[in-house]
């Protein structure tokens, strides 16, 4: 493209101070460009450090290192060029929707009539006419979200950043919602010209979207980035529609699940590398199996993701559990039963329990804090075992993986843990 | 710009008079009514504030006379609130915004808030008399002043506790939208803390009222009578020339004013903060107010909020390209603060010096003999707490559990409660001594009087929250009521038991103040205890020993609660928690 991009994010690196003041690297050279005209989804895992792109990209935070630059200029501070909407909507309570849209124009100091005016045109845009004195509270969900786009729009951003904006809103008034929001982005004489959205949907990516990036790994990067090239109006049904929501789907999976174990080279001064295990509940893992056997024993990922609602990053991370429990195998984007997973769904809930602490054991996170454990004579400290985990797994957040880590070890009866004492004991 | 004001309310006033009276206009004339009585009572009170200071105060005992002093009480109150508010609220936002003001502030308003003031009321009614010889005005202040200083902390700290609770997502969009500080404090920051503000406030205000009672009551020393026109001094002069009828019509003004209040103001308060609850949650039933409905409906009360809508600045466009910096505090600003928190140590450091002067005049035998009396005292705090503990849990938990006699009682109990119990401390003393009870047991009665009000209405708040599901679940499985009490109320209450065991115990330290020792009919009564001591010493204007008493007293008091409440209170929160 010969003009330049409304905004970019150039080298940038984002670092949190985690509990304990550790560094946690969330982002790892990102280099991302938002041109005029076009609509830019963003897939990746929980807690991949989408939305912190999201808000660099805003000024709403500013990277540990690069630049994030708007018409050339690096930024410091709020990113003119851009109005964000919200997940939670972040609606005012005690302010009317009217009120409520008017809010960026008085943050720029407008004159009360032009105010009105922007503020009027912006509701009536989304269709919210008959509500300007209405609360939030009185609103559904997807009104909500209106309200929380119309504010975006009347203050004309040039990028409308939208974090995950139908995430909260009922599968049918999402649909709606996304289709009335590409109608506004059509509309060539008027702002918005371009929009980014965090998705954690690849059909929403690939209905809306006509670049998506997909972000992986930790800390994460931009794995590669899909040009979508489908003319709209976009049919779900059609066939080149369903081969790039397959491909988007296989370089998830195939990032998240490598069929090759890809072994790293280990540095030798740090302990001993464990792996990091993926924050779901037993419950969840459990629930993936019965509804695995539901299916014969074998099912597609996205396939799990489309029919119990569930998110397809959700069932990777549950997936992906069950693989490290050895109870499944993940042939491609598939997942079935091995020997053990049939062995286990089979047995009765003493036996599962049986099974589940034996494949515990095979993970080194459960040996180490099971020998620490030992060595405490049975009553360990919260904070030493996330002291452990912080060592082990600087990249990881450790207070997650201590919650997961118990979860999973209570269900195998592996070792207790009281939280009002905050100490791990054996059963 | 007054003017223009006048204009529009002179306009409005002169137009009621041709409308239809169906209209509700009656409430526009009620309106004007109540601005009129608020100017004259103003008027009166800035007329006693610059008066000469008389040597002794001469109370009129008839009836006719009531309205004036609770007018003139009424006025101290609200003075102090205002005080109190403004005062509160920017130390707050400043503790809230400056992490360095944030380390200094906090613990001090912490310590503050747990301390029983009124052992200062002395000291300050010293000080300030010094100040004003000529005029009331030292007087007024230093009840404006103690008010103030029973009122504040609270306040501070609620509001600097939601400053830093702020619903991330709200925070947000106000950066992302480039909010400016007035603002944000607008729009955000203000509607957020209100509904725990008119809370905090109601609490204050009936604290307000148990000291201003208390100090316009006080009179030291044999020469000097410091007692302040009002209903406080109305009661005390009624006691003194035991002029029964005179006391039972100052309960019935200040209940008269406790009703009032409520209904006028705290009612429609409540109501109208209902708006800015974050919680979505519409099942339970909102407070309503019959005074709210009507002021929303009265036109007047529209006009003039519209008028000065259109009185405000016009907004100066701001620059594109002036784009709000990352962090909150510029440098000049950060300077400023350091450099008025240095100086108020300063300030504190020089007043901790003079203390420490004063306190080396205190014997060894006598510190000895101050330790023996804190620990009668404490005796006394506890016993009392103790003893409002027994009634007020059954009978809490009893209207807790109903929700019929909850609704009904809810109101009745709120007014009693910010019923100034420190009104009644002289006669109902007189009344046990003459009936044979001494004064080391009437104190006990006389905190667990004035502090039981705290139990019982947190242990009804404790009582009704407890979820139906749980309650269902007791009856499902027949728990019996032994087991279902000690099982299920007991622990769904515990962390509201604590804190009002936290706020009566604070409660009755104060009052150990006033009924530890008695002044009646030229005869001093008193018992051993601390509060006996800081108000004899201060009678005998015995500095130094007045000095030691109330430090050891806040000392003794932040040691407990560090000890005993603080514990507990983690407790109630990690384990009792029913929200969580």
């Amino acid at each position: 493209m010969s003009a330049p991009p409304i905004c970019e994010l150039k080298g940038v690196q984002k670092t949190f101070t985690g509990p304990r003041g550790k560094n946690l690297r969330v982002l790892e050279d990102i280099n991302l460009q938002i041109h005029h005209d076009e609509v830019v989804a963003i897939l990746g895992p929980n807690g991949s450090g989408k939305s912190t792109l999201l808000r660099l990209l805003a000024g709403l935070t500013p990277p540990s290192k690069g630049e994030v630059r708007a018409h050339r200029q690096r930024l410091r501070g709020l990113n003119p060029a851009v109005a964000m909407v919200f997940q939670d909507f972040a609606l005012f309570p005690w302010l009317t929707v009217e009120e409520n849209v008017r809010i960026g124009l008085r943050a720029k100091g407008l004159s009360e009539d032009e105010v009105r005016t922007k503020g009027h045109q912006a509701i009536a845009k989304v269709g919210l006419e008959g509500f300007e004195e209405a609360y939030p509270r009185e609103l559904p969900r997807g009104s909500k979200q209106r309200v929380g786009v119309a504010r975006a729009l009347a203050v004309d951003p040039e990028v409308l950043v939208m974090d995950e904006p139908f995430s909260q809103v009922d599968a049918l008034t999402a649909e709606g919602l996304r289709a009335e929001l590409i109608d506004i982005w059509q509309d060539a004489e008027r702002n918005p010209s371009s929009i980014v959205l965090v998705s954690h949907s690849v059909q929403e990516a690939v209905l809306m979207a006509d670049r998506v990036v997909i972000l992986s790994g930790n800390p994460t990067h931009i794995r590669t980035i899909v040009e979508n090239p489908l003319p709209r109006p976009r049919n779900t049904r059609s066939r080149d529609y369903r081969v790039l929501a397959d491909r988007i789907h296989d370089i998830i999976t195939s990032a998240e699940l490598p069929d090759v174990e890809v072994s790293g080279p280990s540095p030798a001064n740090l302990p001993t590398p464990i792996e990091p295990i993926p924050h779901v509940g037993s419950s969840d893992v459990l629930g993936l199996l019965e509804f695995l056997e539901t299916q014969g024993g074998s099912c597609d990922i996205y396939q799990i993701a489309s029919q119990t609602q569930v998110s397809f990053e959700s069932v990777l991370s549950m997936v992906k559990a069950a693989e490290m429990l050895n109870l499944v195998d993940t042939p491609k984007r598939g997942v079935k039963f091995n020997t053990l997973g049939l062995q286990f769904m089979e047995a009765d809930i003493d036996e599962r329990k049986d099974i589940w602490r034996e494949q515990l054991l095979t993970l080194r996170l459960f040996r180490v804090v099971l020998e620490l454990l030992q060595l405490r004579e049975g009553e360990l400290s919260k904070e030493e075992v996330i002291h452990e985990i912080a060592a082990r797994l600087p990249m990881e957040n450790s207070e997650q993986t201590f919650q997961t880590l118990v979860a999973w070890a209570r269900f195998g009866e592996l070792f207790a843990y009281r939280e009002d004492k905050e100490i791990l004991t054996s059963e | 710009m007054i003017h223009h004001l006048l204009h529009t309310l002179w306009g409005q006033a002169s137009s009621l008079f041709g409308i239809p009276l169906h209209r509700r206009r009656w409430m526009d004339l009620f309106v004007i009514a109540a601005f009129t009585g608020l100017v004259m009572g103003f008027v009166l009170v800035a007329r006693q504030w610059t008066g000469v200071q008389h040597p002794l105060v001469e109370i009129d005992l008839s009836p006719t006379a009531l309205p004036k002093y609770a007018l003139l009480s009424l006025v101290r109150a609200s003075v102090a609130l205002g005080i109190s508010l403004s005062f509160s609220l920017s130390v707050a936002y400043w503790a809230a915004k400056d992490p360095l003001a944030e380390k200094v502030l906090i613990p001090i308003l912490d310590i503050l808030q747990s301390v029983p003031l009124l052992a200062f009321l002395p000291v300050v009614l010293l000080a300030m008399v010094r100040l004003f010889p000529h005029s009331n005005m030292g007087l007024e202040l230093s009840a404006v002043l103690l008010i103030v200083t029973c009122q504040a902390w609270n306040l501070a700290f609620s509001f600097y506790q939601r400053l830093k609770t702020l619903p991330s997502g709200l925070d947000e969009a106000a950066t992302a939208y480039g909010l400016s500080r007035i603002q944000r404090l607008r729009w955000l920051e203000i509607p957020f803390a209100t509904p725990d503000l008119v809370w905090n406030a109601m609490v204050s205000v009936a604290n307000g009222w148990f000291f201003l009672m208390a100090s316009e009551a006080f009179n030291l020393g044999r020469d000097k009578d410091f007692r302040l026109p009002g209903l406080g001094a109305y009661m005390s002069s009624a006691t003194e020339r035991g002029d029964l009828l005179a006391q039972i019509y100052a309960i019935l003004a200040m209940l008269v004013v406790v009703i009032v209040l409520d209904q006028l103001l705290w009612k429609p308060i409540v109501a109208w903060s209902q708006r800015f609850l974050i919680d979505e949650s519409g099942s339970v039933e909102r407070p309503r107010s019959w005074l709210l409905r009507i002021l929303r409906r009265s036109e007047l009360v529209v006009r003039i909020r519209l008028s000065l809508a259109r009185l405000r600045p016009k907004p100066k466009p701001r620059l594109e390209s002036a784009a709000v910096p990352h962090r909150d505090t510029t440098r000049l600003d950060r300077w400023m603060g350091t450099g008025i928190l240095v100086a108020c140590l300063f300030l504190m450091a020089l007043v901790a010096f003079k203390l420490f002067e004063i306190l080396a005049q205190v014997h060894r035998q006598e510190w000895l003999m101050l330790l023996g009396a804190g620990g009668s005292s404490l005796g006394r705090v506890l016993l009392s707490t103790t003893l409002a503990t027994c009634w007020t849990l059954p009978v809490g938990l009893w209207i807790g559990l109903s929700p019929i006699w909850s609704k009904r009682l809810q109101s009745v109990v709120q007014i009693v409660a910010s019923f100034p119990a420190s009104l009644f401390f002289l006669p109902l003393t007189l009344w046990f001594l003459n009936r044979g009870v001494s004064l080391n047991v009437s104190a006990i009665l006389l905190m667990a009087v004035s502090t039981q009000w705290y139990l019982l209405f947190n242990i009804i708040a404790g009582a009704q929250a407890i979820p139906a599901s749980l309650r269902e679940t007791a009856v499902a499985y027949d728990m019996g009521w032994w087991r279902t009490l000690w099982r299920l109320h007991f622990p769904a209450i515990f962390p509201q038991l604590i804190v009002g065991w936290v706020t009566a115990a604070g409660g009755a330290w104060n009052a150990s103040i006033i009924c530890e020792f008695v002044k009646a009919r030229g005869t001093n009564l008193t018992t051993t205890g601390l509060g006996a001591i800081v108000t004899r010493s201060a009678d005998q204007n015995n500095i130094p020993l007045l000095a030691a008493a109330a430090l050891l007293m806040a000392g003794l008091v932040v040691l407990f609660n560090r000890l005993v409440w603080d514990p507990l209170l983690r407790l109630a929160e990690n384990r009792y928690n029913i929200s969580r």
